[in-house]
């Protein structure tokens, strides 16, 4: 089983990612509405990879990497940015903070589907 | 195989979303511009309405909405530089932000209506457009605080001032920290749970993470820093939370003069002025699960028809007994049973409450384009309370409120100089209460100390006698078709006239419609409306031989009728019905035989019992044959307009599968034009 952390305060925006990642069979999903609630999931479970909003209130998707990429046991933890900015400018100011991938939203289901499944690997790629 | 998601499926949902950031964006907005009016500024509401339209412009973008991404997206990024800069907005941009946000509601309106959303005009993208970044970056106040380089680096500007000033204005500024753990998750505590107990004793400036070593205690490696203002003592604020004493520190130094003494003017309550107040903390919409409102009323069908089955079995029980069978232990059953249904209907009916705060939220929005439409200087004051009604009730009550604010600013606030004419502060007061009553029922005052209105001027207009009480006058304003207006103006003429209002309140709603005036002095309408509807308890009485209904909550007292306490007046000129006059504790109460009313065949001359119900405070007395009971009903609308008639509000069943008429005797007292009042009382 693979479990996701998807991050979003908007719940509607939380509920159509997990409706298009769906598609990806053996997947398991839990939900956070903030950063802060993001990175207390973190240290108390394991996840195989974040889905990851930049505009929140507390604190953004940015400060949430940094702080994942500065523990030791988050380090590699994959971790895809899902926002509205799609720019060449954001996109590697996210990289660069240590963003797995970047994806703009609006994204098609295949398109985030698609994002998944290369980060995962062959682990999605041989039960689909 | 799996199907792909379709995220057009998720439209509704959307639809509730972005009406909340909306929402959100036209309060925060306004904080801001009350803030700079007073030559302050407001980052956090800046920032608040950015997030908005940000998270507003990513859904649509997602969802599909193109008009709607694209005024967001011009608002997003115009706004963007200011929330990193922390300079105060200019105030034509506010005005320019308003209209596109008034642009997007429209559209998500249209689209709750099913129709399609219509591309902006270029006119509004034109002035969303021609917003420039003009803003002048500010720098971080000096920071007297006791605080680490790391975490003091993740503070904005507007948050250490927020420290700031809260120590000034002699709050103390503490650091508490959270760890979390699985046995604390396991019990409830987590950020979440402890945010938000936090936020009922502190205000919560920021929350951030920090790294600690794994131990025993902190076994996720991961505290959480809290940066609070407060009056609480760290005792009442630990216990309040459920977090240790000793992880409660002092952020500042003794401070003796106040830190930004050049600011002196800047009161500290501006920072939490009552608009933000309600949307500064968007983590109180946690746990929320959304329910489309037609699902609640399936929910509630179904219980009205466990109600109707509890009376059917109640009478069933009730002929065993009559039958000599021992029933007792069916009864004790029916108890319980009882106590069920009206636990399972308080739940129902408590989904479906919001707050009234909800309801008065836009009226500041409201109040300032009429301000900004008819030059006229209103000072608002709202005080909504913390009472709860039915969405339902809610949402017919708006377009009243909405119509009766426009009227006070519209015409009944004088113009500034006519106001310094007659000795009246320039600016013009407009109040609007709103509190429970009971606990069925909500009032809701709309003042104004404008003009007051004119009886006479009234009456002429509508060819009638001069009224000599305000029931009269509000009997005169809801003539349909009438209007008052003197001068045509851009802001009314649309919208709804008086009778309306009296239609909903009173009709639709089951409540009551008053109004009082002075001339000079101004006006009042209070305005009382059952908290729910639907279903509601009830006395079941008969009157000539036919069973009825009427609410509890309309009925004033239910009296003896004493053939010595009665004297008959003589039947009124313009053939209404016989009015004889009831002693009541030594007050003459007008009397109506209901029989006579509904023409059917009464027992007796004189019921043997009488409702009084109120009209305008007055009270007025309607005699039946027997009380009956009280009992939970399920009121049905009748929208059949054959069987419509004023003074019946429903129909309910009983359980015996008739209909029963549910009466309304305040309406029915109003329509046979009987007048209430000491004035014609004989002892």
């Amino acid at each position: 089983m693979t479990d996701i952390l998807v991050v979003d305060d908007s719940k509607v925006m939380r509920d159509m990612i997990i409706a298009c990642l769906r598609a990806i069979p053996e997947t398991s999903f839990v939900h956070a509405s903030s950063g802060l609630e993001a990175i207390e999931r973190l240290s108390l479970a394991t996840f195989d990879m974040m889905v990851l909003d930049l505009n929140m209130p507390d604190i953004g998707g940015v400060e949430v990497l940094e702080f994942v990429r500065g523990q030791d046991t988050l380090r590699s933890l994959p971790v895809m940015i899902v926002t509205t900015r799609g720019d060449e400018q954001s996109r590697e100011r996210v990289l660069q903070a240590g963003a797995t991938s970047f994806l703009a939203k609006p994204f098609t289901p295949d398109a985030i589907i698609a994002e998944v499944r290369a980060i995962l690997g062959g682990r999605a790629e041989s039960v689909a | 195989m799996t199907a792909t998601a379709d995220l057009k499926e998720f439209i509704a949902a959307y639809l509730v979303e972005a009406e909340e950031h909306l929402a959100v964006a036209n309060a925060q907005l306004l904080a801001v511009e009350s803030a700079q009016r007073k030559g302050d500024t407001n980052p956090r509401a800046v920032r608040e309405t950015f997030r908005s339209l940000h998270t507003i412009k990513g859904l649509s973008a997602m969802v599909g909405v193109e008009p709607v991404v694209a005024i967001a997206h011009r608002m997003e990024t115009f706004l963007r530089d200011f929330d990193r800069s922390g300079a105060p907005l200019p105030l034509p941009a506010i005005d320019a932000l308003l209209k596109g946000v008034r642009g997007i509601e429209q559209r998500v309106a249209a689209l709750g209506r099913g129709d399609g959303a219509a591309m902006p005009s270029d006119e509004l993208l034109a002035a969303l457009d021609s917003l420039g970044f003009a803003a002048v970056s500010t720098a971080p106040p000096a920071a007297p605080l006791d605080l680490e380089p790391a975490l003091l680096g993740k503070l904005a500007p507007f948050e250490i001032e927020q420290l700031i000033r809260g120590i000034n204005a002699g709050k103390r500024a503490l650091r508490a920290e959270f760890t979390p753990s699985p046995a604390r998750a396991a019990e409830g505590m987590t950020i979440n749970s402890v945010r938000e107990r936090m936020a009922a004793v502190a205000e919560i400036v920021r929350v951030l993470p920090r790294a600690v070593p794994v131990s025993p205690g902190a076994p996720g490696g991961l505290c959480f820093v809290l940066l609070l203002l407060t009056s609480s003592t760290d005792q009442a604020i630990a216990e309040a939370v459920g977090i240790d004493v000793d992880t409660l520190h002092r952020l500042h130094r003794e401070v003796e003069a106040p830190i930004l003494a050049e600011r002196g003017n800047v009161s500290p309550e501006m920072a939490t002025s009552e608009l933000e107040e309600d949307f500064s903390d968007a983590q109180s919409r946690r746990g929320v699960v959304r329910v489309e409102v037609s699902r609640l009323d399936e929910a509630m069908e179904g219980l009205s028809s466990l109600i109707v089955t509890r009376f059917r079995l109640a009478r069933a029980v009730a002929a065993l007994n009559k039958r000599g069978i021992n029933t007792r232990e069916l009864s004790e059953i029916m108890v319980d049973n009882a106590r069920q249904l009206r636990d399972l209907r308080a739940a129902i009916v408590r989904v479906r409450m919001v707050p009234v705060g909800e309801l008065l939220e836009r009226v500041p929005l409201l109040v300032r384009g009429l301000r900004r439409a008819t030059n006229r200087a209103v000072r608002l004051e709202l005080e909504g309370g913390t009472a709860e009604l039915d969405k339902s009730v809610s949402e017919r009550l708006f377009p009243v409120i909405v119509h009766l604010v426009r009227n006070a600013v519209d015409h009944a606030i004088e113009s500034p100089d006519e106001r310094e004419r007659r000795g009246k502060p320039e600016e013009g007061l407009l109040r609007i209460t709103c509190g429970a009553r009971s606990n069925t029922r909500l009032e809701i005052t709309v003042t104004d100390d404008g003009r007051g209105i004119d009886r006479a001027a009234v009456a002429r207009k509508a060819g009638r006698n001069t009224p000599n009480d305000n029931a009269g006058l509000l009997d005169l304003l809801c003539i349909p078709g009438l209007s008052t207006r003197d001068i045509v103006t851009t802001t009314s003429g649309r919208g709804m006239g008086m009778e309306i209002v009296k239609r909903t309140i009173v009709d639709e709603l089951g409540g009551e419609l008053e109004v009082s005036s002075e001339l000079g002095k101004g006006t009042t309408f209070t305005l009382r409306v059952p908290l729910t509807i639907s279903i509601v308890d009830a006395f079941s009485f008969e009157c000539g031989e036919q069973r009825f209904v009427v609410p509890v909550a309309m009925v004033d007292e239910i009296i003896e009728v004493d053939s010595e306490c009665l004297a008959q007046v003589p039947a009124q000129e313009d053939g209404g019905p016989t009015v004889d006059i009831i002693s009541r504790r030594g007050v003459a109460v007008p009397m109506l035989q209901l029989a006579q009313i509904f023409r059917l065949a009464a027992a007796e001359k004189y019921g043997r019992k009488a409702i009084v119900v109120r009209r305008a405070g007055a009270p007025i007395a309607f005699a039946v044959d027997r009380m009956l009971g009280q009992q939970e009903v399920v009121i049905r609308p009748i929208n059949d307009v054959l069987v419509r008639a004023p003074g019946i509000s429903g129909a309910t069943d009983l359980g015996d599968g008739r209909p029963t008429l549910v009466l309304d005797l305040v309406a029915l007292s109003t329509s046979l034009n009987v007048r209430t009042g000491a004035s014609r009382a004989q002892p």
